[in-house]
């Protein structure tokens, strides 16, 4: 029985020390990254609001949209975000209470080195930490400003603290328990450096589902200069300019995204449509009928158009 | 709540039966000229227009009631729900529960302050400045 429990708490002291150094990996920062960043940076000009007992979320937010040049307060932002029932704010109302502002909330690629290289392009990142464990998590939204790459610190304006450092490998165990969730905020009609074409593509489109397609508009132009060979950037350009009456632009990016990606059927389709709206009932047939024949949700009504005419 | 849920969709249901009805009768009826949207396209195989639409609603309703439920104030509740993008309002329907909400620091049980106090040492977590 002794024996037992001395195997027992020896496996127990192995398994933490195990759990430990499994979670105490060090944080990947490519050395191309190392090389190409600044030592040090810090948007010092970010302001700094601390929170009042949960209100972590209002006040990460009323930082980086009061930096954007946005009217708000962390009062006004409190009853949009706050949840006071979970005693804190979860992440979807975030990303919308920033677009209810009439900025872009984009999600930022999880990593460390994009972290970085979105602070020396100029834009602060709020990021979700568990400061605790797993198993007794304290979740918690802070607004990275800053980092010294040769003491190995990022800079933080978080809960109370102004100007928290944090070492790189502390924050990024604390950042892992959350996935690395992170993003950046913008106007409309400008697009942070380093963000991917897929998050851009779907917080303009969640954008565009409330304010609009007009509204929209500025911002798939961006997207689509910076991704000229995104075909769904193309294509939800030739929506927001069809819903702005530009007929011949809309048709021409719909042109343009069955070039790039010729299996994408709801471009053949929307082209086609079009093409019937126009009259023009040949062009529109030989979209219909690259529509038709390509498998997914859009064959079915590609066919029946093609049957009418 | 419960049953205004159970009427709405009935509600919902019907009314999209209806409206797909004359196309049912009359198959040569001409089709909808609208254009596909980037939102169902970015959205991709996901099911038909029509089952989508009814998920919508549903769980639109479903986040409003449990915002309430959860203390916020009704005059603010139209306005966050409506802030939603659909792909978020499913994911607060699906599991607002396990959602987790950021918080900040916030007191501890004693024997959770030891482990976490260790941990801050050994630079995993930061819970408690204090120790650098």
């Amino acid at each position: 029985m002794q024996r037992l429990f001395k195997n027992a708490r020896f496996a127990g002291v192995l398994l933490l020390a195990l759990l430990l150094s499994a979670c105490a990996r060090s944080p990947v920062l490519l050395e191309t990254t190392k090389a190409s960043l600044t030592p040090q940076t810090e948007l010092s000009q970010v302001p700094f609001y601390a929170q009042t007992e949960y209100q972590c979320g209002p006040a990460t937010l009323a930082m980086v949209l009061n930096h954007q040049g946005v009217d708000t307060s962390v009062e006004q932002l409190i009853p949009q975000v706050f949840l006071p029932g979970r005693d804190g704010s979860v992440q979807p109302e975030m990303l919308a209470t920033v677009r209810r502002y009439k900025q872009l909330a984009i999600p930022i690629r999880g990593t460390m080195d994009a972290l970085l290289s979105h602070l020396e392009a100029g834009d602060p990142v709020v990021v979700m930490q568990n400061l605790a464990l797993p198993a007794f998590p304290m979740w918690h939204y802070a607004v990275a400003i800053g980092f010294d790459l040769p003491n190995e610190t990022l800079i933080l304006r978080s809960g109370e603290i102004e100007r928290h450092t944090m070492s790189f490998s502390r924050f990024d165990a604390t950042w892992a328990r959350t996935g690395r969730w992170g993003f950046v905020v913008s106007e409309p009609g400008t697009l942070p450096d380093g963000v991917t074409a897929r998050n851009a593509l779907e917080a303009i489109s969640a954008y565009e589902e409330i304010h609009g397609p007009q509204a929209a508009l500025s911002s798939w132009q961006i997207l689509v200069e910076r991704h000229p060979s995104n075909a769904m950037a193309q294509f939800a350009l030739g929506n927001a300019l069809y819903a702005e009456g530009e007929a011949d632009g809309a048709k021409q990016a719909f042109k343009q995204a069955t070039v790039l990606e010729p299996s994408m059927g709801a471009a053949w389709l929307n082209l086609a449509i079009m093409q019937l709206q126009q009259q023009n009932s040949d062009e529109a047939r030989e979209a219909l009928i690259q529509a038709a024949a390509l498998e997914g949700e859009w064959q079915l009504r590609a066919q029946q158009l093609l049957d009418e005419i | 709540m419960k049953t205004l849920r159970a009427y709405l969709s009935t509600l919902l249901i019907a009314a999209l039966v209806i409206t797909s009805l004359p196309v049912a009768a009359a198959p040569i009826a001409p089709q909808s000229m609208d254009l596909v949207t980037t939102q169902s396209a970015l959205a991709g195989d996901r099911a038909g227009a029509d089952r989508e639409r009814i998920n919508n609603v549903l769980a639109r309703a479903d986040v409003q009631e449990q915002l309430l439920k959860q203390g916020v104030d009704l005059n603010e509740v139209e306005a966050r729900v409506a802030a939603l993008s659909d792909a978020e309002a499913q994911q607060m329907a699906d599991q607002l529960e396990q959602l987790p909400a950021g918080a900040g620091v916030i007191g501890v049980l004693f024997a959770v302050f030891v482990i976490l106090l260790i941990t801050d040492i050994l630079g995993l977590t930061d819970v408690y400045p204090f120790t650098r």
